[in-house]
């Protein structure tokens, strides 16, 4: 039973991140019906502003500012530093493209996926970079129970994303903006005669999918302790499985995603072998596109031919 | 016109790829002060030769390739220092990728004044350069590479001044049994070849020895090994990680330390990296000492960390590697013997240096392998510094 409530919060956690990514991909889909593969960049560079923000405060060990602070500062700025890369793709790798066949579109995203990479490596090195999250919110704060451990940083991380994804939620459903969104993603051109900017849309769409990335990427950084160039392949491979089982461009399918591919994980690892845990995840992609084909919450939609 | 301006962009490109693929420093460049492992050896002066570096000093490797690059390319300036010599090194990047290391090592076989190679990537790499550099009858001296089918392979020309990997297996699983005793141990592979091979010796030896040994593996793209620490529980006395990444290991500790679980890790010499890897306790093994633990190596050791700041154990073994060429190039100058590749492969394969930098002398059998090869075991301490506790002689 123990392992089992450790099991859960591990994969918990796990699922909050990718689900977060998960966010992204379904949100850029839902509204330009093409695949950012880049979007696990910007989860690395957001881990990397979070890193370069913890060192400006005085580094890990000897932090200058209160604890509360510096992560709001983490978490602000790298929101900001990945929302504003995300508009900057947008506007020059994707925007001039969003006539051209779909394809064009997905070797732009995979063309900015590599540039994102080699920079990373270029700027910040190969070397990864540890956030040290012990020295300042220690493992021995949170909640323990026996032999059940639950950290502080696994607490808020889980806090901090569920608050996000009802925001989210909430944003999509009742603002003005969410509106705008969802008006762009049934129908471009029927928006457009509406007099919905597509493009300011299109943009308001990358900053809150980059935003989001960023976030996750400095809770992976506090989670997991590390900062390296590599992080967003394998983030943004399981951030796409989890929009894709959940249903893609569906907000609440890419929560659902996220958190059903990380438990799958945890529990794998677990009570078979961590040898099958990523069998099991794509092997429960495969199983999900073959029984429901639009993801656990997506709804079918019928080709224009 | 429109084709002749991309053509011609794609040509420079091209052209300045291939610069930086295979840069030329010249020898003696750099300002030579400190201690000397070669100087008051007995080196003639006046030879002319060039040595060509082959090895990862740009991409995700670069760390390794850079530290190997900067012993190397200080072995040599100190010769030319000392001897007022003129030998000259020339740079390929390999990336770590084979096919790079293919390129750059028949750039260098078309040169004829490059009359030795030293090594510093992977065994990938000298799997793939090796057929070409034995064709060349071109010495190959590898500071790195330690699989074990390197030197059945049938290369002529290659030599290396590190141990091979199965006995890494051999020494960690010896130290296992002797010094820590654990009653329930796990090893969790990186499933990579070299991770998988050395599981599957430990598996073995420690099996044989009467530990009860668990298996688990994760990819090295893993971020999160909370899961396998849950599993693990507390009841394990001993995690090995044959990783080749020493920042998993640490995110791997770090998971441990989250949920109490203070079980031993050993690591193999994948992970020896003081700056990245310093779990308290831990154990870590290494092809080659810790210099800086060497008293007559102190003086190379402060001169080389004030020159590019702390380094591993990547380093001095290149360093090594290089004299042993040095050395062949001196002898045949001072008989004035020519100094061709086939000459060089001649006075390499008779070394016998009884007073290397790493600690213990240098002879190859007539495989390639280095004679009286081992492994160091280093624990790490409480202030997180690495500690020689098995291997010096």
């Amino acid at each position: 039973m123990q392992l089992f409530v450790q099991l859960c919060v591990d994969g918990l956690t796990l699922g909050c991140m990718y689900a977060l990514i998960a966010l992204g991909y379904s949100m850029v889909y839902g509204v330009l019906r093409m695949l950012n593969l880049a979007h696990g960049d910007l989860y690395m560079i957001g881990a990397f502003i979070g890193y370069f923000i913890l060192q400006w405060s005085g580094g890990p060990t000897a932090l200058a500012l209160p604890v509360p602070l510096v992560l709001v500062c983490m978490f602000a700025v790298a929101a900001i530093g990945s929302a504003g890369i995300g508009v900057v793709i947008e506007r020059f790798a994707y925007r001039p493209l969003r006539k051209a066949p779909s394809v064009a579109a997905l070797v732009s995203s995979l063309g900015v996926f590599f540039l994102l990479e080699s920079a990373a490596i270029l700027f910040f090195g190969a070397q990864s970079r540890s956030y040290n999250t012990e020295s300042f919110l220690s493992f021995h704060t949170g909640i323990h129970l026996g032999p059940l451990n639950i950290s502080l940083v696994r607490i808020l991380t889980v806090v901090i994303a569920t608050a996000t994804m009802i925001g989210l939620t909430v944003l999509v459903r009742r603002t003005s903006l969410g509106r705008n969104m969802r008006a762009v993603s049934a129908d471009r051109e029927a928006a457009e005669m509406l007099g919905i900017s597509v493009n300011q849309t299109v943009r308001n769409t990358f900053i809150i999918g980059s935003a989001l990335a960023g976030v996750a990427g400095v809770m992976s950084g506090l989670v997991f302790g590390q900062a390296v160039s590599s992080l967003g392949l394998v983030a943004g491979l399981k951030g796409f499985t989890a929009a894709v089982i959940g249903g893609i461009g569906n907000l609440p399918g890419a929560m659902l995603g996220g958190l059903v591919i990380g438990l799958a994980e945890s529990f794998t690892t677990g009570y078979i072998s961590s040898t099958y845990s990523n069998l099991m995840v794509f092997g429960l992609l495969i199983v999900v596109m073959l029984l429901r084909p639009s993801g656990l919450l997506g709804k079918a939609i019928a080709e224009k031919v | 016109m429109r084709t002749r301006i991309t053509l011609t962009l794609i040509a420079a490109g091209a052209t300045l790829a291939g610069v930086t693929a295979c840069s030329t420093s010249g020898g003696g460049s750099s300002s030579v002060s400190g201690g000397s492992a070669s100087s008051g050896r007995g080196f003639s002066s006046g030879c002319n030769a060039t040595i060509a570096f082959i090895g990862p000093y740009t991409g995700n490797f670069a760390q390794i390739g850079e530290e190997q690059l900067h012993f190397t390319q200080y072995a040599i300036d100190q010769y030319n220092h000392a001897h007022h010599a003129s030998i000259r090194l020339v740079e390929g990047d390999t990336q770590l990728q084979p096919a790079q290391a293919v390129t750059v090592t028949q750039q260098f076989i078309s040169d004829p004044n490059v009359v030795a190679a030293v090594s510093g990537g992977s065994s990938q790499e000298i799997l793939a350069v090796g057929p070409l550099l034995s064709r060349a009858n071109m010495v190959d001296i590898s500071g790195s590479a330690n699989q074990d089918n390197l030197t059945s392979s049938g290369f002529t020309s290659f030599f290396r001044v590190v141990p091979r990997s199965s006995l890494q297996a051999q020494d960690i699983s010896a130290y296992v049994l002797g010094h820590l005793h654990p009653k329930k141990s796990v090893i969790v592979d990186d499933q990579s070849s070299y991770s998988t091979a050395i599981t599957s010796q430990l598996l073995a030896a420690l099996t044989a020895g009467g530990v009860s040994v668990d298996h688990e593996s994760v990819s090295q793209q893993t971020t999160d090994y909370s899961s396998l620490v849950s599993k693990i529980g507390k009841d394990t006395d001993l995690v090995i990680l044959p990783w080749q990444i020493a920042a998993n290991a640490e995110q791997f500790a770090q998971a441990m330390q989250e949920q109490g679980v203070t079980a031993t890790i050993f690591g193999t010499d994948g992970i020896f990296s003081p700056s990245q890897f310093n779990a308290a306790g831990s154990y870590v093994a290494s092809f080659a000492p810790d210099i800086t633990q060497i008293p007559t190596d102190q003086s190379l050791a402060g001169v080389m960390e004030q020159k590019y700041g702390t380094f591993g154990t990547y380093g001095p073994p290149m360093y090594a590697a290089t004299e042993v060429v040095l050395g062949a190039i001196n002898k045949l100058c001072t008989a004035g013997t020519p100094v061709t590749r086939e000459n060089v492969l001649a006075q390499v394969r008779n070394t016998d240096d009884s007073s290397s930098i790493l600690g213990q002398p240098i002879k190859f059998m007539p495989t390639g392998d280095l004679v009286g090869g081992r492994y160091f075991i280093f624990k790490i301490d409480a202030d997180k510094k690495y500690t020689v506790v098995s291997g010096v002689s």
